[in-house]
């Protein structure tokens, strides 16, 4: 259990020192004040570059727009930056050598894998809720009164889905020796989910509706209870990454 | 008592057998010069020993424990110092110190006290530079620090002085002769003369095989053999005096170029009267008349051939 601690805290340090937390944290509170902005004032911004004797009437935007531009920029820019900074967690400790002395002074192989998850979900955790507070507090200020359904739960659901990758991405890193195959790797599980899309049956089980289907539950259309089976399949693979990670990791020579 | 025993160790990697049962071991307290040429398998044989890498056959014992691979509760004995030490680059040498007394499970004054010791005795106390800052002799004076932080009964030091100018070698062999008594050492090179100053037991590598070990003494006594080279002024000098029976009677001869001669004998004393007589009586001067010490450099190109 101490070695736990004391090498998360060698993890959040390095993410500190390196400046990685710091790009990571600046570019959700970034996304965090960009969202409800945007949603406030796309439309006076599309009319003003309209030209004059085009009239177009947009609806006036509502506090759902907001949420649907959190959404859409934390899986599409938020989580693409957050796996390119974990992606070499575990390959660029390989490539330099650096695990040979820990291990040798007695570091159990298996605290490796769970430290470093641990670490870069806490950095996750710190960063996605961050953005969503900001986002959330805006909102409220914006549009006072108005309500979505299901915003807790819809969040949630989404952070998972940020855990899940983070465990992909574990596995991918611990498997290649450069922070490319991790990457790839996690890329590929990605593709993957995108083509069960394509099959119905199968894509009820898919986690990744709970990387877009978020609105839906915020607008009503969908009932949280309809996303149990992705759920338990987002929730399977991540305790199936990290295990696998540790037994990849016991047999991989350093 | 010896500190590491290995029996009948192989090692291969597909088709490349690098180490061939080896065994061999080395008694508690002395510091053991592991010499043999780059890619004999030196690096392969410690990462066994560490339980980096799986042997293909055989067993090693440290302590009286059984190295096993993966999980090395054997490394508790060890300090171990790798060719190029890697650390965190981002940490000070003391921050490193403290992780890896963490990870070790000492006590926090013991760190305290240790790192501080130890930094004093590799030199770089009151050094608040981060790592990646640091030249290379100073990240294997660090890199000995560590290894040595939770007093291992047994150090393993890969190669440390290959890479270093000749101050920073000195140094290094300075702070390893320091240890000697409290920690064993055993210690990979392919630097005769480094061997030299500092080992008490020796154990040459070649082709997967410990073809010589022992103490220092017994292996240079044992192949003790008195030899003297002769240099000729000309090449028709040394091949009239190569002709004489005296000369053609002695054990050994051997011709490096054109002009000189290396003789060997048991009896120097006999060899140089006969030498010397011989040149009288073919009215020969040399240029140059030496007699050769023996050497750990011609023991080992001996033996390896």
């Amino acid at each position: 259990m101490r070695s736990y601690i004391v090498f998360t805290k060698k993890e959040l340090i390095e993410y500190g020192r390196t400046y990685k937390f710091f790009i990571l944290f600046t570019i959700f509170i970034a996304l965090g004040f960009m969202n409800p902005l945007t949603a406030k004032f796309m439309p006076k911004i599309l009319e003003s570059f309209m030209p004059e004797e085009i009239e177009i009437q947009l609806p006036p935007p509502s506090s759902l727009d907001s949420w649907a531009q959190f959404f859409k920029n934390v899986t599409q820019t938020g989580l693409f930056v957050a796996i390119i900074i974990f992606s070499g967690m575990m390959s660029r400790e390989y490539e330099k050598g650096t695990l040979v002395n820990m291990i040798t002074k007695g570091l159990p192989r298996q605290t490796v894998i769970l430290s470093k998850f641990t670490a870069s979900t806490l950095l996750w955790t710190l960063s996605y809720w961050t953005c969503f507070v900001i986002t959330h507090i805006y909102t409220m200020y914006f549009w006072k009164g108005e309500t979505v359904l299901e915003l807790a739960t819809s969040t949630l659901f989404l952070y998972l889905f940020g855990i899940m990758l983070i465990s992909v991405l574990l596995i991918g890193s611990t498997l290649f020796k450069n922070s490319y195959g991790g990457l790839l790797f996690t890329g590929g599980f990605i593709a993957i989910l995108f083509l069960l899309k394509l099959s119905h049956k199968i894509d009820n089980y898919n986690p990744l509706q709970l990387a877009n289907q978020n609105i839906n539950l915020l607008s009503g259309n969908l009932h949280p209870s309809e996303l149990k089976s992705p759920l338990f399949v987002c929730c399977t693979v991540i305790i199936l990454s990290i295990i696998s990670s540790i037994l990849i990791f016991d047999k991989k020579q350093i | 008592m010896n500190i590491l025993t290995i029996e009948n160790l192989s090692k291969s990697f597909g088709d490349n057998l690098v180490i061939d049962q080896m065994s061999f071991s080395v008694p508690k307290g002395s510091i053991f010069g592991f010499i043999g040429k780059n890619g004999s398998g030196k690096t392969t044989t410690m990462k066994m020993i560490l339980g980096l890498l799986k042997p293909s056959r055989g067993t090693i014992e440290v302590c009286g424990e059984r190295v096993k691979y993966g999980q090395t509760d054997t490394n508790r004995f060890i300090g171990y110092l790798p060719d190029v030490p890697e650390f965190y680059n981002y940490m000070t040498a003391y921050e490193y110190l403290k992780l890896c007394g963490e990870i070790t499970g000492l006590s926090k004054k013991t760190i305290k006290d240790r790192s501080i010791e130890l930094l004093g005795l590799v030199g770089l106390d009151h050094n608040n530079k981060r790592i990646g800052t640091f030249s290379r002799g100073m990240k294997q004076r660090l890199g000995i620090a560590q290894a040595l932080l939770h007093e291992p009964k047994l150090l393993i030091c890969d190669e440390p002085t290959s890479a270093l100018d000749p101050i920073g070698r000195k140094e290094i062999l300075d702070i390893l002769a320091t240890v000697r008594g409290k920690t064993t050492v055993i210690f990979s090179t392919h630097i005769l003369s480094d061997v030299e100053r500092i080992c008490d037991h020796i154990g040459i590598l070649h082709h997967g095989k410990i073809i010589l070990s022992g103490t220092m003494q017994e292996i240079k006594k044992y192949y003790h053999q008195d030899s003297c080279l002769i240099e000729f002024s000309n090449s028709h000098d040394r091949d009239r005096f190569l002709q004489a029976t005296t000369i053609e009677n002695l054990e050994s001869r051997e011709t490096t170029d054109d002009v000189s001669v290396i003789l060997k004998s048991q009896a120097l004393k006999r060899m140089m009267q006969e030498i010397m007589s011989e040149m009288i009586r073919l009215d020969i001067v040399p240029v140059k008349l030496e007699i050769l010490d023996p050497t750990l450099e011609n023991l080992f190109l001996e033996v390896v051939k």
